[in-house]
């Protein structure tokens, strides 16, 4: 039991130690950005994402270096990054519009409008895990106060917390739905971002197929099937080709 | 000349007398081998004349003559006397043939010459009548196509001289080009050849003069073995002949003929296919390439140009340029074209530029992509490619690229200036953050988020049938005095039982157990622990009297055990005894 603690505290301290060893980093890197050695921030900033540590403030700064660097490929891939973690950031939303600027494909996207807008901005607040914790804690609240409704005697503790139950139930069955529909979502969701200068989408996954369009650096698209080295892609205006892989990063593992 | 001489000699001779010497009979052929369409001169010459002169059989040839020369000369006063009778013979077939003897009689003796031998071959090119002026004219004007390099490699340029070379013996009166060559799959340029002047120029191994007609520069645009057509010139001349005027000067006759400089082949190779770039146009040359903006900094609605620009000698027509690929918020208008190319014999040299016109038209930074240009090298051999630098454009003034922003504009124009967060900026890092690993696994749907979901709602009905026993339980109040006295015996004995068989740590154990509950449950001290103190206190708190004397006999066999063997089975039974006296002294104490 005693050996079993010590080791839960020395991996805790560990845990801990390269939580500090990661802020530091964290910190070096953001002052060398503010003294405009991009090149050498990124450096550091990357070696925080090779101890398998990321935030979304991680994504947004390695983002940033790259943009005043003009690598538009990768300024524009850890800004969708660093929304993968956080949808709602202006920040991020604000910068990877001037990213965006520095593309050279202009692709049109259909707005979402009215209901669904709604449901997807609710649903964007949290990640799936997130909604699913927030669904499992809800369910606890909830089956709390029920029994303290069921067992207490009072008539205004039994209002309050039947009351109290029914907005639990109410959260747990929003969370949970908003936690699948955004499962749904991802699991459907396959973006790439184009990191070659200049790509040719053929028309089949072939080097002797005919060539269907050109992409350039830095455009966002949606990786539907892949077969060997190629990948069926859909832009957001309803175009489909064949894309090399080597040409496009995906955003998700 | 000579046949005036000849002429006035032989008006001596038959003035003066002979003289006699050794005498001379010989046959002399002008060649003994010839082409049968050419013609071969005998000579049967003799120092003394003779009668009955008999030439031998001509059967083989054609023959023309004879001719009759007689010469007579004295020197130092001594007479020499030559007679000649010539014959011109065309053969008539190939072959080897003998020329038999010629017989002559002189003072009374015959004299024969040798026979002679003469091969007969296949027709040579160019029947050599010396006198000929067609012969003549040809063989005195040369049109000569000079090719730079006949292996050339495609899009290579190469270069045709024509060159006129005339023979100070014959006067050129005019020409004209009968057929100007065509280049079938050659780019080319005729180079200006006006003002070019006459040269003397040495051509195998004569004198010559000579005139440079045209220049012509060649890019092959095909592969394989090209023929380059003749230029053909009409020409009118004046030749020699050999009639002279009445001062000795030759006569001249005008002669029109038409020469034309050979059928040239040119093998082009391919360009190597090994490291050829793929975004190869076919450039082949010399190249220097440069991408230039005439602004870095500007406002939106400003223009700037953008030139792309190739440099050097090569086939600088014959490509495309590299096409520029700006971002698309860029306003970007079709470029102009422009060419200051020179050709020379060396081919084209120059430049060749594109120039974009470009209008941003909203705030921001666009990079203006590094565009790569290949070519072949022709000095090495190789493909060459020539990148430009990444240019940064930078519209420091203007409208963002968003609706909002515009709004915003529209905002500003108010009479008093409020205060106005300005969101059209690149926002700055950010300096806090927690870090969460990168390969958590997901938390949602896996069982874990599924037990933790629904085993909540399990426990309500657990949760309310536990309170419903309880409820029960409650109710029943002896019972809950026996559940509570046995809980406490039990409490008490548990250390006595774990030691159950081993003799002295189990009574150890029973007696220590048995203090204890008396201390909690009586509340006596331990040094007031004496047999008789106990069951006093235990009669007062009105519990039977079997009851207290079960309970001293087992602190006796307590004491007892110390110095007295015990079994197992005594053991037991005393832990069961002591646990029935516990409760029961539990039950009847008040």
């Amino acid at each position: 039991m005693k050996k079993f603690l010590f080791y839960i505290s020395i991996l805790f301290s560990v845990h801990m130690m390269a939580q500090d060893n990661n802020t530091a980093l964290f910190n070096e890197a953001n002052d060398l950005y503010n003294k405009g050695k991009y090149a050498e921030a990124i450096d550091k900033y990357r070696t925080i994402l090779d101890h398998n540590m990321h935030s979304s403030e991680l994504y947004f700064n390695l983002a940033n270096a790259n943009y005043k660097l003009n690598n538009i490929a990768p300024s524009i891939y850890y800004y969708e990054k660093a929304l993968q973690l956080d949808p709602d950031d202006k920040d991020i939303k604000n910068n990877l519009a001037f990213a965006r600027n520095m593309t050279i494909d202009a692709i049109d996207s259909i707005p979402e409008v009215g209901l669904s807008k709604v449901v997807h901005n609710t649903t964007n607040l949290y990640t799936t895990d997130t909604w699913a914790y927030i669904s499992v804690v809800a369910v606890i609240c909830f089956v709390i106060l029920f029994l303290i409704y069921h067992f207490s005697y009072e008539t205004l503790r039994k209002r309050t917390t039947f009351i109290l139950s029914l907005v639990a139930i109410g959260v747990a069955v929003i969370s949970l739905s908003s936690a699948f529909y955004r499962h749904t979502l991802e699991k459907n969701n396959h973006p790439a971002i184009v990191f070659a200068k200049e790509s040719k989408v053929k028309s089949e996954p072939n080097v002797r197929s005919e060539e269907s369009f050109r992409l350039h650096e830095g455009t966002k698209l949606q990786v539907t099937d892949t077969i060997g080295n190629w990948s069926e892609i859909k832009l957001s205006d309803g175009k489909t080709g064949w894309i090399s892989n080597q040409d496009i990063r995906m955003l998700k593992r | 000349m000579t046949q005036l001489k000849h002429i006035l000699i032989t008006l001596l001779v038959f003035t003066t007398g002979i003289v006699s010497g050794q005498v001379e009979f010989k046959a002399n052929v002008s060649k003994t081998t010839l082409g049968i369409n050419e013609r071969l001169r005998i000579e049967f010459e003799m120092n003394k004349d003779g009668d009955n002169f008999n030439p031998p059989d001509f059967s083989d040839f054609n023959v023309i003559g004879p001719q009759q020369s007689v010469s007579n000369s004295w020197i130092n006063g001594v007479r020499t006397f030559k007679k000649t009778y010539t014959y011109f013979l065309t053969p008539t077939k190939r072959g080897t043939f003998t020329i038999g003897q010629a017989s002559i009689t002189i003072d009374g003796q015959v004299y024969k010459t040798i026979p002679q031998k003469i091969t007969v071959t296949a027709a040579v090119d160019k029947p050599s009548d010396p006198n000929d002026p067609n012969y003549v004219a040809s063989e005195n004007i040369h049109l000569v196509a000079e090719v730079s390099k006949t292996n050339p490699y495609l899009n290579e340029a190469i270069t045709v001289v024509y060159k006129l070379y005339v023979s100070p013996r014959v006067q050129v009166d005019t020409w004209n080009e009968k057929d100007s060559p065509r280049y079938n799959d050659f780019w080319s340029q005729n180079i200006d050849t006006q003002n070019q002047r006459v040269q003397t120029e040495t051509y195998n191994g004569e004198t010559y003069r000579s005139l440079i007609l045209r220049k012509t520069v060649l890019y092959p645009q095909k592969t394989g073995k090209l023929n380059i057509e003749p230029l053909v010139l009409d020409m009118a001349l004046r030749v020699p002949t050999n009639r002279r005027d009445i001062f000795g000067n030759y006569l001249l006759t005008r002669v029109n003929r038409t020469i034309a400089a050979g059928n040239k082949t040119i093998d082009v190779k391919p360009l190597p296919e090994k490291g050829k770039p793929a975004d190869f146009t076919g450039a082949v040359g010399d190249y220097s390439f440069d991408v230039s903006s005439t602004k870095n900094t500007l406002n939106a609605g400003e223009s700037l140009q953008i030139k792309v620009e190739v440099k050097g000698n090569g086939n600088l027509k014959l490509f495309k340029l590299p096409k520029v690929s700006l971002p698309s918020s860029l306003e970007v208008y079709e470029p102009e074209h422009k060419e200051n190319i020179s050709t020379n014999l060396g081919g084209m040299s120059g430049n060749v530029s594109d120039t974009y016109t470009v209008v941003p038209q909203y705030k921001g930074k666009y990079p203006i992509p590094s565009i790569s240009f290949s070519y072949f090298d022709l000095k090495s051999q190789t493909y060459k490619r020539l990148s430009s630098d990444e240019m940064v454009v930078d519209v420091k003034e203007g409208p963002l690229n968003n609706a909002d922003a515009q709004a915003q504009n529209a905002l500003n124009s108010g009479a008093k200036q409020p205060v106005m967060l300005n969101k059209d900026q690149f926002a700055f890092i950010k300096t806090k953050t927690n870090f969460v690993s990168n390969d958590a696994e997901p938390f949602f749907n896996t069982r874990l988020f599924w037990i933790l979901l629904l085993l909540p709602f399990i426990a309500i009905p657990i949760a309310i049938l536990i309170r419903r026993n309880k409820a029960i339980r409650d109710a029943d109040v002896r019972g809950n005095k026996i559940r509570k006295a046995d809980k406490l015996a039990k409490k008490y004995l548990s250390a006595a039982k774990k030691s159950l068989g081993k003799k002295e740590a189990f009574y150890i154990a029973l007696e220590k157990a048995v203090h204890n509950y008396l201390k909690a449950r009586i509340h006596i001290e331990t040094s007031e622990l004496s047999k008789d103190k106990i069951s006093e206190l235990l009669r007062e708190r009105q519990v039977e009297p079997d009851v207290i004397k079960d309970f001293l006999s087992i602190i006796e066999s307590c004491d007892l055990a110390r110095y007295t063997p015990m079994t197992v089975v005594t053991m037991q039974e005393d832990y069961e005894k002591a646990s029935k006296t516990i409760s029961l002294i539990d039950k009847q104490a008040r």
